[in-house]
């Protein structure tokens, strides 16, 4: 990378950083370290080829999930997650209850698997359709669809307050795959 | 409310509470991506015999947040030749490598017929960019960014690793080993170092009693083959100076003198060269005898420049292979490739067509091209001549 590309990538992370290590922190569960790691890397891999990338935060946002979805594949040691206990909780409905509940998921989320976690950080944080997901990840919408529907189910039997919880409409829908298929009349 | 809309919910609130990254964080990334120092590794490998003593001091590595600038940091041009050195004196570089330091050997009689053979380094100069002569190390390997080198004292096996400094040109800590070492390798990403160990000094030479150079005399100082006082490896992690050590030996008649153990191409594991077939034996950190990684099926210890950055190409003598199928994936004709500047370029040794072959350079070559970028002067003298200096490159 030359001067001038330097300066360019320092503006770039001055600017676009925060947002995405939003990201990063997401992925990771919570765990505010492994989030820098991961935005670091991503970074290291997009300045590596910084020149020749058309829009760098697309890019890098790219490679924080890929990244992530990676590690689980490998399963990495370091990358598994300590997790504290779930934070006890009232049992009532009161108005401490949602910021409460917010807690519990919180903790909840972190102990998915890394692509759990990714999927659902990409539909529900990033508001991203099925189809963007799938092509992010590199699988098919199918896969997307039944993780989604996993993620959410097992969420909500890693603690009692969140089976009380109603199904989500991804839910309600059977884990199978659903990519569309060609039909020719 | 459902349990999406308490996710969406619990992740936006997650998110806005993050405050924001410190300052300088593109500089962190700049200097990490110099060092390739990831930081997600293996765990090191359970302790087969753990005998490092702790050094206790600042982790090396991580000194990178002060204001000093490194030479090779200062020009970042993508190719810094010096066609007219030979041997060089001012910073060579191209894509991602650069000449980190050069050797020349001599032998140092100690009886009438016995002698060791010495190298004589050139070490790059982090502070100036030129290349200085030091006698003070046996063994030199630069880590991957090339502030840091790993050095052994005079009088092998050492009994103990410095890190030295290329800054200020001081040994900022010494990592002391149970068991004599007399070779030192970087992983490829700079956090471990595989030390070999030998019983006895793997650099001594002996009279040959016939004319090995054929010089008409009989004057020549050869190792004592198939007589290697090999006895294993430690797998040592820099910045905490704890390592385990391995029991490596081999049946001698099928290693050099000194056979050295490097790391694997993705740093998981080390293996040693072999004088016979299969040529290279993997082992894990455990010492554990292992298979050759897919992608290194097609890789021969001797050629240096072994498996590109992206790990799909193999440098090879005239050629580059595919790393996979073992296919001839480009030729590099009438040259010796001896590192990756990149994915697509070599850094290689070169002899102009119809010329001696020991009358090289070192050049940048792009495979699917012709082009040949010197980067050096020519090398004088026969293989093994005196003043004939061999490189040694590192990431910068």
């Amino acid at each position: 990378m030359d001067a001038e590309g330097q300066e360019d990538f320092r503006e770039f992370v001055a600017n676009r950083s925060s947002a995405l290590l939003k990201t990063a922190v997401l992925l990771s569960g919570g765990d505010r370290h492994a989030a820098e790691d991961l935005l670091q890397n991503a970074l290291i891999k997009a300045a590596g080829r910084w020149h020749r990338i058309d829009e760098p935060e697309a890019y890098v946002r790219q490679i924080l999930y890929r990244q992530q979805v990676s590690r689980w594949r490998l399963k990495w040691p370091r990358r598994e997650l300590s997790v504290p206990e779930l934070p006890e909780t009232g049992s009532g409905t009161d108005a401490s209850s949602a910021a409460e509940l917010r807690l519990v998921m919180r903790a909840a989320l972190a102990r998915l698997t890394a692509r759990q976690r990714t999927v659902l950080v990409l539909r529900y944080f990033e508001d991203l359709p099925e189809a963007d997901v799938a092509r992010l990840l590199g699988c098919s919408v199918g896969t997307v669809r039944s993780t989604t529907h996993r993620s959410l189910a097992r969420l909500r039997g890693l603690a009692p307050e969140l089976a009380a919880l109603g199904p989500a409409d991804a839910e309600q829908q059977p884990s199978r795959d659903f990519s569309p298929v060609e039909v020719r009349p | 409310m459902n349990v999406d809309e308490l996710v969406r919910d619990s992740l936006r609130e997650q998110a806005t509470e993050q405050p924001p990254l410190e300052p300088g964080f593109a500089d962190r990334v700049l200097t990490a991506r110099r060092r390739r120092r990831t930081q997600a590794l293996a765990s090191v490998a359970a302790a087969t015999a753990a005998v490092v003593a702790v050094a206790v001091a600042v982790p090396l590595l991580d000194s990178g947040k002060d204001d000093v600038r490194l030479a090779s940091e200062m020009n970042t041009s993508d190719i810094i030749a010096h066609p007219d050195q030979t041997p060089p004196r001012d910073l060579i570089a191209a894509g991602d490598v650069a000449l980190a330091a050069y050797y020349t050997w001599s032998n140092v009689k100690q009886t009438d017929d016995r002698a060791v053979a010495v190298r004589t380094y050139r070490l790059l100069d982090q502070k100036t960019g030129k290349y200085v002569k030091t006698t003070k190390w046996s063994f030199i390997d630069v880590a991957p960014g090339m502030r840091t080198a790993a050095v052994l004292e005079k009088d092998l096996p050492a009994k103990r690793i410095g890190l030295l400094n290329l800054l200020t040109g001081e040994v900022e800590r010494w990592i002391p080993v149970d068991r004599g070492v007399a070779g030192v390798e970087f992983s490829p990403d700079g956090s471990k170092l595989v030390a070999t160990t030998y019983s006895k000094n793997p650099d001594l030479r002996y009279k040959a009693d016939y004319d090995s150079d054929g010089d008409g005399k009989k004057n020549d100082w050869m190792p004592q083959f198939g007589q290697s006082s090999r006895t294993g490896f430690y797998v040592i992690d820099v910045d905490s100076g704890k390592g385990s050590w391995s029991k490596a030996t081999y049946n001698s008649n099928d290693l050099n003198v000194r056979q050295d153990f490097d790391f694997s191409h993705d740093g998981k594991l080390v293996y040693s060269g072999l004088t016979t077939a299969p040529h290279m034996q993997y082992y894990d950190f455990e010492g554990n005898e292992v298979a050759k990684p897919a992608n290194e099926r097609y890789v021969h210890w001797f050629n240096d420049a072994g498996l590109s950055p992206d790990g799909k190409l193999v440098g090879g003598n005239g050629a580059v292979l595919d790393a996979y199928s073992g296919k001839q994936a480009a030729k590099v004709h009438g040259q010796r490739p001896l590192a990756w500047a990149d994915n697509e370029r070599l850094v290689a040794w070169y002899s102009e067509p119809g010329t001696n072959e020991f009358h090289n350079r070192l050049v940048l070559i792009t495979i699917g091209s012709d082009k040949v970028v010197p980067l050096s002067g020519f090398r004088k003298g026969n293989d093994g001549a005196a003043g004939r200096w061999t490189p040694i490159f590192a990431e910068r």
